[in-house]
């Protein structure tokens, strides 16, 4: 995902820089802090939501008295951290229930073809969903959905030749109705086009939708703020989505949304393929792009979830590894971030273990297909993994509807993790000394 | 439109307070603050950041040099300073009915950028123009891949009275376009208006396939379409198509969405390449021409 990617990438810089600094004085926050600056406002973020920022991160780096046992450097990172969160917003709550969805945004945004991904969201989730076209306005809108829609067995309503777009979405619920889930597309417009937005309340009173999305382009500048302002103040949004992030646009818009609409980011869009819908957490987001070896947070977060989880980090740091300790992981990677990122919060750096490249590119998707994988081994194998020779290869590729190249593959990572994790063995991980050669 | 960058100028008074408060002195250290509150407003006007670093940096660096004509219209001083920065960013001009008239026919004009900025409704918008100016445009409905691109494409035509060649959803671009060029020859239209699919810039297959559309065609110009309202990647992406593809000219759409105008600074700083034409609303005439004072005008209410 490239929401904020750049931020991302300077933010790991910024926080390297704290760390080479011996000491941290203001001279530092205040380097640190215009690095930040410099890449929110190349992401788009608004100009004065991150001057905002700025000045907070600073004033509370400086004046607020670190948390007992935290260093310096520790502080400002908590600081940033916990502003970024705040930035960032909640998760979005969707259920999967009968709901009807109102999209809403300026022309462009992708709309349409957001609709027809999000009902294929909700269709492939079980619920019957239907697709309505209330854009009459834009030539080619009404083929547009239809066509979206019923190559892929998407129930659509439009009306091609009717002027009143209030009047179609009446007669689309009325005929609608057997559907759970009903997602009206409708014409873009902007702020200024007065009675487009006086069109859209109307369809909004007809509809009184459970939700109502804003589709924002990754790529809008400052107008992002008044937009999601009027679109806000038309309809009430009850949640963001961000669009075309397959680019290199960074999407800053989406938080200038966030804080005037309190709407969380429900999804992001990645491409043009009506799969090309992600779930946005913002939690494994900040982690992801924070990617710092923050290993008391990170154990910290494992306290947070080890009863439900079975999650032990000190087993873990001890070199003791399982795949069930994988596995765990796996399950709980939601609320925690990808393994990658629980890599980086170890401090390898002092052991003079390198992460290979290899290890982290990892991806989610084939973490998911470890997953599947380890539900097909034994207690016994994922107890001692040592024990599967080829035969047992086999039987749990075959099993999981894997390859035993996929089998093998997790093997090799589970052994390179192990590897790695042996550089901390020895009893208890002497978390100072570690911390004291800590490179990020 | 524009009035929040208008506005914005307005803190140039502000350097000039430092200018006529004889006792401040001219250094870095006393106009940083005051450039530095400057560049932050062109950013709100969504002049990209490194433009506006730039901007602010020659500013810098001509007003230090102005530092002895202290008490003398400071205020034209600055005014001049930015000024001459506008217009030495916007050199680059294109004068579109200038070059219609004096391209031998047929001309093709090939529309390419991002999915979602107007592409299909500028052609319109431009068919509709060259029909005023008594040219006889024809479409090549060079969408091939998303749904409804063509239907679209061909209710503006019948709107407008116009052809359009089509082949069908998942043909090669290059051939319908291809085609659209041996129609016009056939029939005598002096213009080929080529859309294009939407494309992200970082999907090398599709920048593939643009290329071979200029390749097999030789368009006279390509027509990168933007939206004014896009930030800074507005800067970014003009830059990946003008090298993977090269591009002649800009189109910045959806300037009635309240668009801040420092897109348009950004792109030609970047591209060096003209902006043609300005979209304003949703309506064929909705299309006005680009040229330097009325951006300036619009700029700095000159």
């Amino acid at each position: 995902m490239r929401m904020l990617e750049k931020l991302g990438k300077s933010l790991r810089e910024a926080i390297r820089k704290l760390a080479r600094s011996g000491r941290v004085d203001e001279a530092v926050v205040n380097e640190v802090v215009r690095d930040i600056q410099r890449a929110l406002l190349q992401s788009d973020v608004n100009v004065k939501q991150v001057m905002e920022l700025s000045k907070r991160i600073k004033e509370r780096a400086l004046k607020e008295e670190p948390l007992k046992g935290m260093t310096a450097r520790e502080h400002v990172l908590r600081v940033i951290y916990q502003e970024l969160v705040n930035l960032i917003g909640k998760p979005a709550q969707i259920e999967l229930k009968p709901q009807k969805i109102l999209m809403v945004g300026l022309q462009g945004s992708g709309k349409t073809t957001t609709t027809a991904k999000l009902a294929r969201y909700f269709q492939k989730r079980g619920l019957r969903t239907a697709v309505i076209c209330a854009d009459n306005f834009r030539p080619g809108a009404y083929e547009q959905l239809k066509q979206l829609a019923e190559t892929h067995g998407i129930p659509f309503y439009g009306e091609k030749n009717e002027k009143n777009a209030v009047k179609i979405v009446k007669n689309a619920l009325e005929n609608m109705k057997e559907y759970e889930v009903k997602i009206i597309d409708t014409a873009g417009r902007h702020a200024l086009e007065e009675e487009l937005i006086e069109e859209l309340k109307n369809i909004n009173k007809v509809v009184n939708p459970d939700h109502k999305f804003l589709v924002l382009d990754a790529a809008i500048g400052q107008l992002a703020k008044e937009q999601a302002e009027a679109f806000h103040k038309a309809v009430g949004i009850t949640g963001i989505i961000v669009t075309k992030l397959d680019g290199t646009a960074k999407g800053g818009g989406a938080l200038s949304a966030i804080s005037v609409t309190g709407a969380p980011v429900a999804f992001v869009g990645t491409g043009e393929r009506i799969d090309d819908l992600e779930r946005f957490d913002p939690d494994s987001f900040i982690s992801r792009l924070l990617g710092i070896g923050d290993l008391k947070g990170l154990i910290e977060k494992f306290k947070e979830i080890e009863m439900e989880k079975e999650i032990k980090p000190e087993e873990i740091i001890q070199g003791r590894l399982t795949l069930k300790d994988i596995y765990a992981q796996l399950e709980a990677m939601n609320r925690i971030g990808p393994l990658k990122q629980i890599i980086q919060m170890l401090p390898f750096g002092s052991l003079g273990f390198d992460i290979s490249d290899e290890m982290m590119q990892v991806t989610e998707e084939k973490l998911r297909k470890y997953k599947y994988i380890m539900d097909s081994m034994t207690e016994e194998e994922l107890e001692n993994p040592k024990i599967i020779n080829s035969s047992r290869i086999k039987r749990i590729a075959r099993g999981s509807g894997t390859t035993p190249e996929d089998v093998k593959e997790l093997l090799k990572y589970y052994r390179t993790m192990s590897k790695a994790l042996k550089g901390l063995k020895g009893g208890r991980v002497n978390l100072r000394k570690a911390m004291k050669h800590f490179r990020i | 439109m524009f009035e929040a960058l208008k506005s914005k100028i307005s803190s140039l008074s502000k350097i000039k307070e430092v200018l006529t408060e004889g006792e401040i002195s001219l250094d870095d250290s006393s106009l940083r603050d005051t450039l530095w509150e400057f560049q932050i407003e062109l950013m709100e006007c969504d002049v990209a950041l490194p433009v506006a670093e730039r901007i602010s940096e020659v500013l810098r660096e001509r007003l230090i040099g102005k530092k002895r004509k202290i008490g003398t219209s400071v205020e034209e001083i600055v005014r001049e300073a930015f000024r001459e920065i506008v217009d030495e960013i916007f050199i680059h001009s294109l004068d579109f009915d200038e070059f219609i008239e004096k391209t031998e026919k047929p001309i093709l004009l090939v529309f390419i950028g991002v999915n979602g900025t107007g592409k299909t409704t500028t052609i319109a918008k431009i068919a509709k123009r060259l029909l005023d100016n008594d040219y006889t445009p024809i479409l090549a409905s060079g969408d091939t891949f998303r749904a409804g691109a063509e239907e679209q494409l061909r209710e503006h035509a019948e709107r407008l009275g116009i052809r359009v060649i089509a082949h069908r959803y998942g043909a090669d671009p290059a051939a319908v376009i291809y085609d659209a060029v041996a129609h016009a020859r056939a029939r005598k239209a002096d213009v080929v208006l080529a859309d294009t699919s939407g494309r992200m810039h970082t999907n090398v297959n599709l920048m593939d396939q643009l290329r071979k559309i200029c390749r097999v065609n030789t368009p006279d110009l390509v027509i990168f379409v933007d939206e004014a309202i896009a930030g800074n990647d507005a800067v970014e992406r003009a830059m990946r198509f003008e090298r993977e593809v090269g591009i002649d000219a800009h189109i910045l759409t959806k300037v009635d969405a309240d668009a801040k105008g420092g897109t348009a600074l950004s792109v030609v700083y970047e591209t060096k390449k003209p902006i043609a034409f300005f979209g304003t609303g949703q309506r064929y005439e909705d299309l006005k021409k680009f040229s330097k004072d009325w951006f300036l005008k619009q700029f700095l209410g000159e």
